[in-house]
């Protein structure tokens, strides 16, 4: 099972560019993870992986095999690409039963019926339905219609294997367990998996790579530690997870750190940069909610920290833990706490580790913007 | 998930050997994949049928002497002697004053109608609208006979009328009765449209007008009237290009005192006349042609724009039922009398008609019953034929249209091939041609054939079934394409990813779930096929009569008591039908 390889990929739908240029690689065996709000190009993209759709220009291909390229012309046509694919509404055909819906493909393979049996019966038991074997689709649950069609996309053996949200129609538990179920099933196949999902928990916990992609952009691709804990720009900071947002402008920039006015406070504080800034430079100081720490008087804060002065408008409790909306300024900050006992004028303590440092970013929609502003 | 337990555990840490199967392979012909195939042949098929009776129509309107003759030259000429010799002129004038008299009654009609059955709690709205379904199984020419039986200058009513008043005080074989039959006729389909809209509006917007403070009247003033405009200017337009092209109820009501429509005018100088002057044929028929796809074209696109209005769908929405109060038993009389004096009463004075010698107030109709207007028909063999004519013309032409229609909407609506908009195109464009230029464009289009093979068409049923089948093609085609509408594309995209081409998902997918569409696509068009007559006029001969044309000569020979006793046939041949096909198509649905 080779790497799927992706280059160039753009695609325009009536003279709007829904997918730019995008190029990645996904190795043999991985689980690749496309992620990001709906309409951001993750579908049209498994679609084009598929060949439901055809790109406006770039290229495609399965180790030597070009699916589609703008080079020469060529398109291979859905039905010979040998993939398998789950729709998020399983798209199961509902005049056949499941051993029906599993023995089309084979049947269009031309497998003999004798060797078609073990194959259906193996599909439905790795989905633990083998015993529905007769049964019609819309005799079965939401989430065994998920596996029945996963087992019809696993049945003959496809190179790679697409996930069109395939959760998303299950309800909350159910989800959290499919999810465990089906990154180990994948684990155990050992098969080259696209998952397309906006679910970015979900992302996280299965897969080997994410991509996170946003407006047909793809903004970042690495592994889930990497996306969550060093988000490659402001944008991907505030998709994945929570982050406060403080605009701020470079006064001072050395290799390691760069010396920030906030422009909040006109307060100035010190981050540690990993991309190259100058001075003057408009930028974004980002920070997640669970890396901050209250304190009424931040005595207790570690050596480096920044310390900034804030006012606490409101505490909620919201199982597990407490989450302060914090005044500073015109903004809004949040912090999580283990305690709900900090009220009024209160120290917010940042480790040094916490903040990250981006150009300016408008990473906040303008209604969440008008919501987190502090009216008078 | 209950059953992780099932789950097999990994084998000893190592990917399991998969098996590898061949991807499947779609044989090409002549370097094109067989979907391709079905899809231009498809078109061009849709082309052909389309283009028979158009291309003729206009080639003839500016040659100088029938197409068949040798010779001919280039000419305007037909053009200027039609608005001359032939006085188009007037027949224009009388076309666009009918046509408008028509649409306004029938939208005074319908509109109210549809808005006090669909949104106020007048009694019996269920029954009223399956009433006003009437014209699905009653066509407009034994309406006509109805109308003329009843309120014709000697019938039942207006002799009992002239009687009691010493006048009769409406004029039947006027453009003014004709407008208001066909108004009647036409009624019904302004209310569906408009109906329809009612449904579908969004109940919120009424409650909103509730909430600050309206009562029943004002939010229908305010709401939902207003909202009611797209439908309305639809089916305005709609009335008004049917009317254009009618020619059941203008033949009747016109002929005997010399008043000229459109249609009419096509059906005098084609066939009354002993040596048709095919040129001032071919020019009427082209400026009819231009004028109604003028009409559909601004209608498609009127339709569009509607869509647009209605495009906010959420949930699912009850519409509120509003009071009306004591004016509810005014709109119930008005509905009434539009039903009961408008088809009910013509209908069964037809089936009365045909089961007596004489009917007429001044005689009890029950003393001079017979059933020898029933017998005329059994005992010639002509008239005989032409039912069993017309049931194989409906039944042949049912499963062929149908057959395309499917066809054409899978093409059009679930393939990537490049000109599937035309495909709807050509085959709604039907929509736009009138019956009788449908039968003299294919009149004309089967002499044009080569080597005469022509004549081998022109004047058989298959002649027939082709005129009909495109008339009927619009409808059958608009009964599909929303079933189809309504499987989900990822049923058809799994198929291909699995590995069926476009054909094998056609075969195998769509077509076992467009099954329900597909029979009740054939029950519409059996229907419609059924009552049609009016391409039959020029392309039919003396052995292939349909029920429709048989009328009409039965009905020039004076011989009312036979054609009343043929329409009543065509009621019962279509009510058995409709119900035994309903029977089945619900006993398939419980299995």
């Amino acid at each position: 099972m080779p790497d799927v390889v992706v280059t160039n990929l753009r695609k325009e739908f009536a003279g709007t560019t829904v997918l730019h240029e995008v190029t990645f690689t996904i190795k043999d065996g991985e689980f690749f993870t496309l992620l990001g709000p709906s309409g951001c190009g993750k579908s049209t993209t498994l679609g084009l992986i598929a060949g439901l759709d055809k790109p406006t220009s770039g290229e495609i291909s399965v180790g030597d095999v070009v699916f589609v390229s703008d080079r020469n012309g060529k398109f291979v046509p859905p039905e010979s690409r040998n993939l398998g694919m789950v729709f998020q509404s399983y798209a199961l055909w509902p005049h056949m039963t499941l051993a029906q819906n599993l023995a089309m493909p084979l049947n269009i393979r031309k497998i003999p019926k004798a060797e078609q049996q073990p194959l259906i019966y193996d599909a439905l038991d790795k989905v633990g339905l083998a015993h529905l074997i007769k049964r019609y689709p819309h005799q079965l649950s939401g989430g065994q219609q998920q596996r029945v069609a996963l087992a019809r996309a696993l049945v003959y053996s496809p190179k790679v294997l697409l996930l069109d949200e395939p959760l998303s129609n299950l309800d909350a538990k159910l989800r959290e367990q499919a999810r465990v179920w089906l990154k180990r099933l994948q684990a155990e196949l050992g098969i080259t998996t696209v998952y397309v999902t906006h679910d970015q928990e979900e992302a996280l916990a299965m897969s080997d790579r994410i991509a996170v992609m946003s407006n047909g952009h793809m903004l970042q691709v690495a592994p889930p530690y990497e996306i969550y804990e060093e988000p490659a720009t402001a944008e991907v900071a505030a998709f994945i997870g929570r982050s406060n947002f403080l605009d701020g402008d470079v006064i001072n920039a050395t290799g390691g750190s760069a010396t920030v006015r906030l422009q909040e406070s006109g307060e100035v504080i010190n981050v540690s940069a990993s991309g190259t800034f100058s001075t003057g430079d408009a930028v974004t100081v980002a920070f997640r909610p669970e890396k901050i720490h209250l304190s009424q008087t931040g005595a207790t804060a570690p050596a480096g920290s920044i310390i900034l002065d804030v006012d606490v408008l409101t505490t909620s409790y919201v199982g597990s833990r407490y989450e302060y909306d914090l005044k500073y300024g015109d903004r809004i900050i949040i912090a999580e706490s283990s305690t709900g006992t900090v009220s009024g004028a209160a120290k917010l303590v940042i480790p040094a580790e916490a903040p990250r440092l981006y150009p300016r970013a408008d990473v906040v929609s303008a209604d969440a913007a008008e919501l987190m502003a502090v009216t008078h | 998930m209950s059953t992780l337990s099932q789950t097999k555990p990994p084998q000893s840490g190592q990917k399991p050997a998969l098996p590898e199967y061949p991807v499947p392979r779609y044989r090409k012909i002549l370097g094109a994949d067989r979907s391709s195939w079905v899809f231009w042949g498809t078109i061009i098929v849709l082309a052909v049928l389309v283009l028979a009776p158009v291309v003729p129509t206009l080639y003839q309107s500016i040659r100088d002497r029938p197409l068949y003759e040798v010779g001919g030259i280039f000419t305007a000429d037909n053009y200027v002697r039609l608005f001359t010799e032939a006085d188009f002129g007037t027949v224009a004038l009388n076309t666009v004053i009918f046509a408008l008299m028509t649409t306004v009654l029938a939208i005074i009609i319908a509109v109210p109608m549809a808005i006090v059955v669909v949104r106020t709690n007048i009694p019996g709205r269920r029954i009223f609208g399956i009433a006003m379904q009437w014209p699905f199984f009653i066509s407009s020419l034994i309406l006509g006979f109805g109308w003329i039986t009843m309120y014709g200058p000697a019938g039942f009513i207006s002799v009992e009328v002239r009687r009691t008043l010493g006048f009769l005080p409406w004029d039947l074989y006027s453009l003014g009765g004709m407008a208001v039959t066909e108004a009647v006729a036409l009624a019904p389909i302004a209310y569906v449209f408009c109906s329809n809209a009612l449904r579908s509006s969004d109940a919120s917007l009424e409650g909103a007008a509730q909430t600050v403070g309206a009562g029943p009247f004002r939010i229908l003033r305010s709401v939902v009237i207003p909202m009611l405009r797209p439908p309305v200017v639809y089916s305005c337009l709609l009335v008004f290009s049917l009317s254009l092209e009618t020619l059941s109820i203008p033949l009747l009501y016109g002929q005997p005192v010399g008043i000229s429509v459109f249609a009419t005018f096509l059906y005098n100088n084609g066939l009354q006349s002993i040596d048709p002057d095919y040129g001032i044929l071919g020019a009427a028929s082209a400026i009819i042609l231009v004028v109604t796809i003028a009409l559909v074209a601004v209608q498609a696109k009127l339709l569009k724009d509607a869509k647009r209005f209605v495009s906010v769908r959420g949930k699912a929405t009850r519409p509120r039922i509003l009071d009306l109060g004591w004016l509810r038993w005014v709109s119930v009389a008005f509905i009434t009398i539009y039903v009961v004096f408008g088809a009910l009463i013509p209908i069964l004075g037809l089936v009365a008609r045909s089961f007596t010698k004489v009917f007429t107030p001044l005689q009890n109709p029950l003393l001079s019953l017979t059933t020898n207007n029933y017998l005329t028909i059994f005992q010639y063999p002509v008239y005989v034929q032409s039912i069993k004519n017309s049931l194989i013309v409906a039944s042949i032409g049912a499963i062929a249209v149908s057959l395309l229609a499917t066809v054409a909407v899978v093409v059009a609506r679930r393939s990537t091939f490049r000109y599937r908009k035309l495909i709807e195109y050509l085959a709604l464009a039907p929509n736009a041609m009138p019956g009788l230029i449908i039968g003299i464009g294919l009149f004309w289009a089967f002499s044009f054939l080569p080597f005469g093979s022509g004549q081998f068409i022109q004047g058989t049923l298959w002649a027939i079934i082709i005129g009909f089948g495109l008339r009927a093609l619009p409808s059958a085609y608009g009964s599909i394409s929303p079933a189809a509408m309504q499987i989900g594309e990822e049923l058809d995209q799994a198929s291909r990813v699995a590995g069926a081409d476009w054909l094998r998902t056609f075969l195998r997918m769509l077509a076992k779930l467009l099954t329900p569409a597909f029979g009740a696509a054939v029950i519409l068009t059996f229907v419609v096929m059924l009552k049609e007559y009016s391409p039959a006029i020029f392309l039919g001969s003396a052995d292939t009569n349909v029920i429709g044309t048989t009328m009409l000569e039965l009905w020039v020979q004076g011989n009312t008591g036979s054609v009343a006793a043929l329409a009543t046939l065509q009621i019962t041949l279509t009510a058995i039908f409709v119900g035994i096909a309903g029977l089945l198509m619900k006993g398939k649905k419980d299995a």
